[in-house]
Parts: structure tokens; sequence; C-alpha cells
């Protein structure tokens, strides 16, 4: 290799390497710039009200928060995402078959979550719920437990 | 008089259209027009050829970019405003339905005639050799019709968008390793929220729209580059006729770089002689065409006069549906996708990961290595039976899932036939 050709040879390397950097750089920076630093959405974690607010027998389903608070005189509270696992649409609660159904493609869950019939691949979501201090009800989202969990007042 | 007659003559350039030569001219001295062969073969130019499918999808984009740019003047990508202004279109702007009407309904019919247009092409065989290229252009211009229709469906912000967007990406985070960030990067968030809205709204009225000219710009000059439209297959005699059209003779020489003569500096056209093989036309052919002007024009006048007509009578007697605003609460039931997914609806409806990611992508990779795959030179259907039979077995599956997915279902994704009532339904 003559000089001339090792001079052609580095900077051609060189320069294609800034280049390809260059653009994956541009590309990941892009990629980052899309994703969203700050969600303006509501909490993961919030409260819902006094254990009084809620009556016993057939769940209360609230709306913003798309969860169902069950009250059981034995067992406490439960709450459960209602949100379909698979598509997302927001299943209802029956009270004539204790079930949820989803309205899109017609997945049906047992009572306590579990996939009877249709689509979804899993089981619906159970929230943990506790008692803030001020003695509010406070349910994270961000914590699924097992469905037989329970928080006695 | 005279400085009237200099002006246009500044503007136009060319010699009279009474003579061949300012025939010749009008079209490649016009930017516009020069997309066209000067000359082209009559009977390309017969309706029951290509049925016009690709003008009219074109014309349908051209009614949807200025329809679209006046519906903008009057949108807010803000929910709820969004909604409240589709309201306004409705019932205070002037002409604001009949706009709305016109941009839905075009937008409706650029998926039904894209969709007959690449059958057209498919069913002609002329995505072969030399087209090949082009039909893959062809399905990117697919995927980004339904993109396009798939972002503006959000934008009304009814619960028909929301629900639709909702159980549209969600098909997508089925994607393996990347799906759940891919939705969460579409919508902006974890759900359809005012960040998604935006995202759409940028996405439908600039990026899409954008890629949809610069493709379409691709599409046509290669159409002219692979030779003009293909031959109509009645021509079709011979078992491997000319795949490539203007009756390219089979020993077509290619283009050499030559110096044409010695004393002059010469531009790239002029030192590369020979004719490129597309634009050969032997002598027999030659009393075959006809100059694009005025005989392609007119047609394809009238073929955009009639699209542009068809959609406006629409437009005056049928009303884009709006429905409540979004409602991210109360899930409509049944709630049903546009029409032209609701046969991936129903494949999703069976199984999210199989049906909304893998028969999806196995679809588009096949339509795009079709001209790879299929290596028989021939065009004349007699000859392709075997794959004519796939073809239209692929449609009719496509069809039958739409139909399903449209008249069968009712709420809970029942199996309901259209022809029993459904009374409230499900609670
Ligand atoms: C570049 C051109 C386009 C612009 C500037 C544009 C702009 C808009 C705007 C501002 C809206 C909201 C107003 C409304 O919903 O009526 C809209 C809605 C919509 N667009 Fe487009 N659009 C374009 C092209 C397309 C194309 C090519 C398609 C589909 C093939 C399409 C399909 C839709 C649909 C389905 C809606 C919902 C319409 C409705 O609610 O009535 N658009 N578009
Ligand atoms: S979203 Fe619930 S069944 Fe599809």
């Amino acid at each position: 290799m003559n000089r001339r050709e090792f001079f052609k040879i580095s900077w051609g390397t060189v320069g294609l390497a800034a280049l390809v950097s260059g653009v994956g750089v541009s590309l990941a920076a892009v990629v980052r710039f899309l994703m969203p630093s700050v969600f303006y959405e509501p909490p993961q974690s919030f409260k819902i009200g006094e254990p009084g607010d809620f009556p016993f027998g057939p769940p209360t389903f609230l709306v913003a928060e798309k969860i169902f608070v069950f009250r059981d005189r034995e067992k406490g509270f439960a709450v459960a995402s209602a949100v379909c696992t698979h598509l997302g649409c927001t299943v209802a609660h029956f009270s004539s078959d204790q079930r949820f159904h989803c309205p899109c493609h017609g997945s049906v869950f047992a009572a306590d979550g579990s996939v009877q019939h249709g689509p979804a691949p899993r089981a619906l979501d159970w929230f943990e719920v506790t008692m803030a201090r001020d003695g509010k009800l406070l349910v994270n989202k961000d914590k699924v437990v097992p469905p037989n969990y329970r928080l006695m007042v | 008089m005279n400085l009237i007659r200099e002006i246009w003559q500044s503007i136009v350039r060319r010699d009279p259209l009474s003579t061949d030569k300012g025939k010749s001219e009008l079209v490649f001295l016009n930017v516009w027009l020069h997309i066209h062969p000067a000359k082209v073969k009559k009977e390309n130019m017969k309706f029951r050829h290509t049925f016009y499918l690709g003008f009219i999808t074109f014309f349908l984009f051209l009614i949807l970019l200025t329809t679209g740019i006046a519906l903008m003047v009057y949108y807010r990508p803000y929910p709820p405003q969004a909604y409240q202004d589709m309201k306004d279109l409705q019932f205070a702007v002037f002409m604001g339905t009949f706009l709305r009407n016109m941009h839905r309904w075009a937008a409706h019919g650029m998926v039904i005639c894209v969709f007959l247009h690449m059958c057209r092409v498919f069913y002609t065989g002329s995505y072969k050799k030399p087209r090949q290229f082009n039909w893959v252009i062809g399905v990117l211009l697919l995927l980004l019709t339904l993109s396009l229709s798939f972002t503006g469906y959000l934008l009304p912000w009814d619960q028909l968008a929301y629900w639709a967007i909702t159980v549209g990406t969600n098909i997508g985070s089925y994607a393996p390793l990347i799906g759940g960030q891919l939705r969460e990067l579409l919508l902006g968030g974890h759900s359809v929220g005012e960040g998604a809205l935006i995202r759409f709204y940028v996405l439908h009225v600039a990026v899409l729209p954008a890629a949809m000219i610069l493709l379409t710009i691709v599409h046509f000059w290669r159409v002219r580059k692979d030779g003009g439209l293909s031959r109509p297959v009645w021509k079709l005699k011979g078992k491997k006729e000319e795949l490539v059209t203007i009756g390219a003779p089979a020993v077509a020489v290619p283009m050499q770089a030559s110096a044409a003569s010695k004393d002059k500096t010469y531009g790239l056209m002029e030192v590369v002689s020979g004719k490129p093989i597309f634009e050969t036309v032997t002598p027999e052919e030659e009393e075959d065409t006809v100059f694009s002007y005025p005989y392609a024009f007119v047609r394809e006048a009238v073929v955009l006069m009639a699209t542009v007509t068809t959609v406006m009578t629409m437009s005056l007697f049928l009303n884009a549906p709006l429905e409540e605003l979004a409602n991210p609460a109360k899930t409509p039931n049944p709630a049903k996708a546009p029409w032209y997914f609701l046969g991936l609806q129903e494949l999703v409806s069976h199984s999210a990961f199989l049906g909304g990611v893998v028969a999806p992508a196995l679809m588009v990779l096949a339509l795009l290595a079709i001209p790879y795959l299929d290596r028989n030179p021939s065009r004349r259907p007699r000859d392709r039976k075997l794959i004519l039979w796939l073809f239209t077995i692929f449609v009719v599956a496509n069809l039958a899932l739409i139909v399903i997915g449209t008249f069968f279902r009712g709420p809970g994704w029942a199996m309901v036939p259209p022809w029993v009532h459904v009374v409230g339904g499900a609670e």
C-alpha cells in the first residue's frame, strides 16, 4: 500500500464512521424526543373516598379511574381493573351473572377476574387498596395483587 | 395586443396546437404534463385496460388535500375542542358539513380505489419485469392510504374515533418486544388522550401526506421509466411476449455513451446515443399511437370530473357520521373499527397476536414479495392460473372477513346476522 492509498482508506473509514455514528445518534435522539419525559396523565395512585362511601353488594364503578370497587361484609374491600386485557375496552360487570363482559370482542371474565371466554389473554388486574392516614381508601394501580387480596376495615 | 401576445408566448413557448410539433411541445415543455409521453398507444387508453383506477385514486387524493386544508382552518387538535369544532363544522360553518362529507367520502373512496387498482395491476400481471419495484412502491402507497385513514379517524374525537383508536393501537402493543413502547411512542402516553390527538394530527396533516406526495411522484415517474403502461392482456399473443411495453424489440440495444460529434461540447442528453429501451417505437406500432394532446388528456379530464362530481353528489345527500363526545369510561357496544379494518378486528377477536400482528405482517410481506417470487414470465391469464386463484382467494378472504365484521357482529361481538334485530343489546 502506498502513501496515497493509505490516506484514501483511512480517511474513507473515518468519514464513514462519522456518518454512521452521526445518523445513528440523530435517530436515537429523534426517538427519545418523541418519547415524552412528562406524562400529563392522572396519577397511578389516588384516593377514592371514605369506606362509608361504598355500598355493600354490587361493585361501584368509578368512571374516570376505570375501576370496580367491591365491598363485602365479611371480606372487605377489593379493587378490580375495568380495562379488558385484550385490547383495552372498558368491561361491564353484570350483577345477573356476577361476571365481567367486554363489549368489544366478547371476552367474559369470572367473578375473580379470570378469563372464561373470548380472546382476552389474561385475567383482569386487581389493584392494591390501602387505608391512607386520613382514613380514605388509597388505590395504587402500579401494584397488582392476587384476586384474593382484601382490605378489612 | 402585441404585449398580450408576448406575455402569452412567454408563458407557453410552444408552437400552435394545430401542429404536431406544438402538440409534442405542450407535453414536454410543461412541468406538469411531461410525466406523460408525447404520444400514447391507443390500446393503453382503453377503459377496460386500467379502468382508470390509478387516476381515480390520485384525483381522490387531490380532493382530500384541498378539502383537508379547508377543514384545518376550523379544526383544533385538542380535546374536547376537537369535537366542538366538528359540531361547528356541521352546524355553524358555511359549507362545513359539505366539506367534511367530501373529505370523508373521498377518504373511503380512496381506500376502495387503491385496493381495486392493486387488483387490476395484479390480474393483468403488470407487476412483472421491469415493473417489480413500482409494485413495491404501490404497496407502500396502499399502507400510507390506510395510515392516513387510521390517523384521520381519531380527529373528530367522538366515541367512534376514541374506541376505534384505543382498540387499534392496542393491537400494535402485541408486537413482540417493542410493542408496548411503540404504542407509547405513537400515543405520547399510556392511553388515548390529548397527547395522542396531537400526534395523530401531525401524522395526518403533515408527515403522511408529505410521504404520500413524494411516493406518488416516484410511482408516476416509474410508470414512465418502466415503459409506460403494460400492454392490455388481450393484445398478448406469444407466451413470452414483451414484458417491456411500447414494443421494445426483443434485442433492444442498451444505452451507450459516446460523443455524437466532435466539434461541440454536449449536455448529457446529447452524449447518450441510442434510444432508451422504453421509448423505442417500431414503425408498425407508430400507427397505433396518438398524441397525448388531446386524446389522453381529455380522457383524464373526464375521469377527474366524474370523480369530483360523484364525491360532491354523495356529499350532498349522505352525512359523515359523528357520534357523542369521546367518553373513555363508556365503551360502545359493539365497538367497531372503520370498515376496512373490520377484517383485521375479526381476526383479532380470535387471537390478538396471531390475528393482529402475525397475519397482517405476513400479508404485507407477501404483497411486497409477489413480483420477486412469481418467476413466470408470461402475463397471459391462461399461463398463470394458479397464482390468479391464490390471489383471488386472498381477496375473497379479506372481503369475507370485512363483511362478517361489518354485518354479522352484534353486541359483545356475538354472531348476529344482519336480518335479526337486536333491541337494546347487552347493557
Ligand atoms: C394531506 C391531505 C389531508 C389533510 C390536510 C387532511 C386534514 C384533515 C383534517 C383537518 C381532519 C379533521 C376534520 C374532519 O375530521 O373532518 C381530517 C379528517 C379525516 N381525514 Fe384527512 N386530511 C388529508 C388526507 C386524508 C387522506 C388521504 C385520507 C384517507 C385516505 C384521510 C382520511 C380522513 C378521515 C377518515 C377523517 C375523519 C373525517 C371525519 O371525521 O369526517 N385524510 N383530515
Ligand atoms: S377488548 Fe375486550 S375482548 Fe377485545
